[in-house]
């Protein structure tokens, strides 16, 4: 049991954070194995930005836990971040602050981060960080928050809607550069809206509905079985109405 | 109409706090004024007397007052009067953060998508702001009112309302001001240039009184339309035409501030200043200083940093000018010679600049921690925290590192004014006693500290409501330290305030004892925003 957790890059249990109302996360027992690339799926308000959020520390759990590289995701706060690069479903706002000034805030804090790499994802990514926040567009703002998680070439990625905002080029271009760090070695863990995008990254996906995991499905099956779509609207099928009233 | 509902919506807590104020500030300026201007006819005109005599060396802010012996005079002087700046004040914040604010928010691009035009926009929102300056107005004239009635008087109430169209009609004038000179800048300098153009403004008018080569501009300035009445004291005037030269301000400047909204670019100024030419760099900053806890903190705000230094040492110097004439003055007043005998045996300059000062540093030592305390609020609010604490920093260290940053800036800001001070007033021929000064300007820090505790538990606890609550905090504490002595209120009473703890350093030196209630409120405020903090959810 304690070589499983010390593997897994994520592993839950029963982990739950209770908004009341029928609304949060409840008892998801979920665990991503190191190297692998897992998808989350699941329409607004299913409750994948409060996992990310409970993984990341942000919020605390009403019951449950959570740990990412054997390490307690409250307790050991700190530890997990030193492993981990995030990007926030809602890019901050970062004000008068330089492109290059922020990097090199969040850089400091975080200690360790090589420039030529910083240089190598913002020429890619064509991102001028002389720049300030308050004059990137929304595609640029979201450029940023990706090299921010992906500076100090961490061992886990904690992605929240990442290519919300940008262009298919840059979109590709993320794309590689997801596959390029999961090469290196690091475990990602993605939350989308978009199906094809999770199908195509990601090894397994797993699908919320209301807080709960209702089923995770291996991207690479056989023909035979049926494919994430159908798996996706299987659940989510109900009947609406066709037509707006008059 | 919907775009007035909205605008109401959206300016509810200024409404509700500035009405609030309004109604406290001349209450309890009404209610002092029985408590201090004595009983008998006599001793109400040697107020009068003392009242007059002191406003003259405040000319160059306020008009000198008429009837200082009674309450209607002494309101209108000390309520109302001060109440037009504030209201200048609101009007400024709310004009630009209607101009530029709602803009970078998005506010007004989702109005203007509803088919709402610019005009309309324009109007419903300088009418919304009619509407809360107009309840604020009434506010004031309602504490007047219960002032008045607790000391037994009748309320003059044709004057009130004279009193209370003016200051509705000057809060209107200079948010219709504000709200032009924002469509003309940037949103970073929209409120900067409006402030420093209200500012200018009121300079104009006010210093016209002690500089005439000023008096040929000042018909430029609302401020001279609002002194041209003093409704409120017997024997007042009320001059239409000034009330209305304020609403037509108002309207044209409204009306011009919709036309220049019309001819620009959603979110770009009306005047564009060409900037240079932009060199794109991929690399991050290579200042060594974001590396550097606290240092970097501090590098972040250096030009706020370099703003409240230098204001601190031109007020510093200011005040080192004004004490000489002040003293001369107190000495020709009969009733302050006892009182100021009591410095006989000390030197009677320090004394005073001592006692001036050290006030009004107190005053913008609290405003700096609440502007730090706003920017922590925000940096919660708007998901700053979230991504420093998306780095391998602990909630605790980030709690300690703001404030020790607000301690390395509170430092620095004390030692530039505590400098300009000692060696302004050695050239004026003050001695102060250098030991002291370091001692009360040092002393600066822990006041702070006290503000910032508080405020650091209040960020953790509720970010978006810990601006008002420090403020009502900051102004209780004010109000206390001001009037508990006046309604003699027991001594424990006195002693909750952080402006009484601490005291007069440069007079007396530093009490220990107050010194160490101030470390302890600081690390009980400290202690318990750490607590906090680790067991709240961030950005929920």
């Amino acid at each position: 049991m304690l070589v499983e957790m010390a593997l897994a890059a994520i592993r839950t249990s029963a982990l739950t954070k209770d908004y009341r109302a029928g609304r949060g996360l409840f008892d998801l027992d979920l665990q991503v194995s190191s190297q692998e690339a897992f998808g989350y799926l699941g329409p607004n308000g299913s409750g994948k930005t409060t996992t990310i959020r409970l993984l990341m520390g942000m919020i605390r759990p009403t019951r449950g836990s959570a740990y990412v590289f054997g390490l307690d995701c409250i307790r050991d706060s700190a530890q997990v971040k030193r492993r981990v690069g995030y990007l926030p479903g809602d890019v901050p706002q970062f004000g008068s602050l330089h492109g290059g000034e922020i990097v090199a805030y969040l850089g400091g804090m975080r200690g360790g981060v090589d420039q030529r790499h910083v240089r190598a994802i913002a020429e890619r990514f064509d991102l001028d960080l002389n720049r300030p926040f308050r004059e990137y567009s929304s595609g640029n703002k979201q450029k940023l928050a990706i090299l921010l998680a992906f500076m100090h070439q961490p061992d886990l990625l904690i992605l929240d809607e990442p290519t919300s905002g940008l262009d298919p080029l840059n979109q590709q271009e993320f794309y590689n550069l997801l596959r390029e760090r999961q090469k290196a070695g690091a475990t990602i863990f993605l939350s989308s809206h978009v199906l094809s995008e999770v199908e195509h990254v990601c090894d397994r996906v797993g699908i919320l509905r209301s807080g709960r995991l209702v089923h995770v499905h291996a991207v690479d099956m056989a023909e035979t079985e049926p494919s994430l779509e159908e798996v996706f609207l299987s659940f989510f099928a109900e009947p609406r109405p066709k037509a707006l009233p008059p | 109409m919907s775009s007035l509902l909205f605008g109401l919506r959206l300016s509810r807590w200024g409404i509700l706090g500035f009405s609030l104020a309004a109604l406290i500030s001349t209450f309890i300026q009404a209610v002092g004024f029985y408590q201090i201007a004595g009983h008998t006819p006599a001793e109400h005109a040697a107020f009068g007397a003392s009242m007059i005599t002191l406003s003259s060396q405040f000319v160059a802010l306020f008009p000198t007052p008429l009837r200082p012996d009674t309450v209607e005079g002494y309101v209108q002087f000390r309520g109302f009067n001060p109440l037009a700046i504030i209201f200048a004040v609101w009007a400024l914040a709310s004009a630009t953060g209607f101009a530029r604010g709602d803009e970078e928010r998005g506010i007004v691009e989702s109005e203007l998508a509803t088919g709402t035009t610019r005009p309309a926009l324009v109007a419903a929102r300088a009418g919304a702001f009619a509407i809360g300056v107009l309840v604020a107005s009434a506010a004031a004239g309602a504490g007047f009112v219960f002032g008045v009635e607790s000391g037994g008087e009748s309320v003059p109430a044709r004057g009130l309302i004279e009193a209370c169209a003016l200051l509705a009609a000057v809060g209107l004038s200079a948010y219709a001001i504000s709200l032009l000179v924002a469509q003309l800048a940037s949103a970073r300098a929209a409120t900067a240039l409006a402030g420093a153009f209200l500012l200018a403004l009121f300079l104009v008018n006010s210093l016209s009184r002690v500089m005439s080569s000023l008096s040929t501009w000042r018909w430029l300035s609302p401020f001279r339309y609002y002194e041209l009445s003093q409704p409120l004291p017997p024997g007042g005037y009320f001059d239409v035409r000034g009330l209305l030269v304020l609403l037509a301000i108002a309207i044209v400047a409204t009306a011009a501030a919709a036309a220049a909204f019309m001819l620009r670019d959603l979110g770009a100024p009306l005047v564009r200043v060409p900037s240079p030419r932009h060199r794109p760099g991929f690399g991050a900053s290579s200042v060594p200083f974001w590396n550097v806890p606290v240092a970097r903190g501090l590098y972040e705000r250096k030009l706020g940093l370099l703003a409240w230094s230098i204001a601190m040492a031109v007020l510093a110097w200011v005040f080192v000018a004004l004490t000489r004439t002040i003293v001369q003055v107190l000495l020709s007043i009969p009733t302050f010679v006892p009182y100021l005998s009591v410095f006989v045996h000390q030197k009677l300059y320090p004394a005073v600049l001592g006692y001036t000062w050290f006030d009004v540093a107190q005053l913008m030592f609290a405003a700096l921690a609440i502007t730090y305390v706003a920017r922590w609020s925000s940096e919660d609010t708007d998901g700053r925290l979230e991504m420093l604490l998306s780095t391998p920093q602990s909630r605790a260290a980030i709690v300690l590192e703001r404030m020790a940053v607000l301690i390395a800036a509170s430092l620095l800001v004390a030692a530039v004014s505590g400098v300009v001070l000692f060696n302004a007033s050695h050239a004026a021929g003050i001695d102060l006693d250098a030991r002291r000064l370091v001692e009360a300007c040092l002393l600066l820090v822990p006041f702070v500290l006290v503000f910032a505790g508080a405020g650091s538990l209040l960020a953790a606890w509720n970010p978006r409501a810990a601006v008002g609550l420090l403020g009502a905090f900051a102004f209780a504490s004010y109000l206390d330290n001001e009037l508990a002595p006046i309604y003699k209120l027991p001594a424990w009473v006195q002693s909750l305030s952080a402006f009484k703890l601490v005291g007069t350093p440069l007079l007396n030196g530093v009490d220990g004892r107050s010194l160490a209630l101030m470390l302890l409120l600081a690390l009980a405020g400290l202690g318990s925003s750490i607590l906090v903090m680790q067991r709240r959810d961030v950005g929920a």
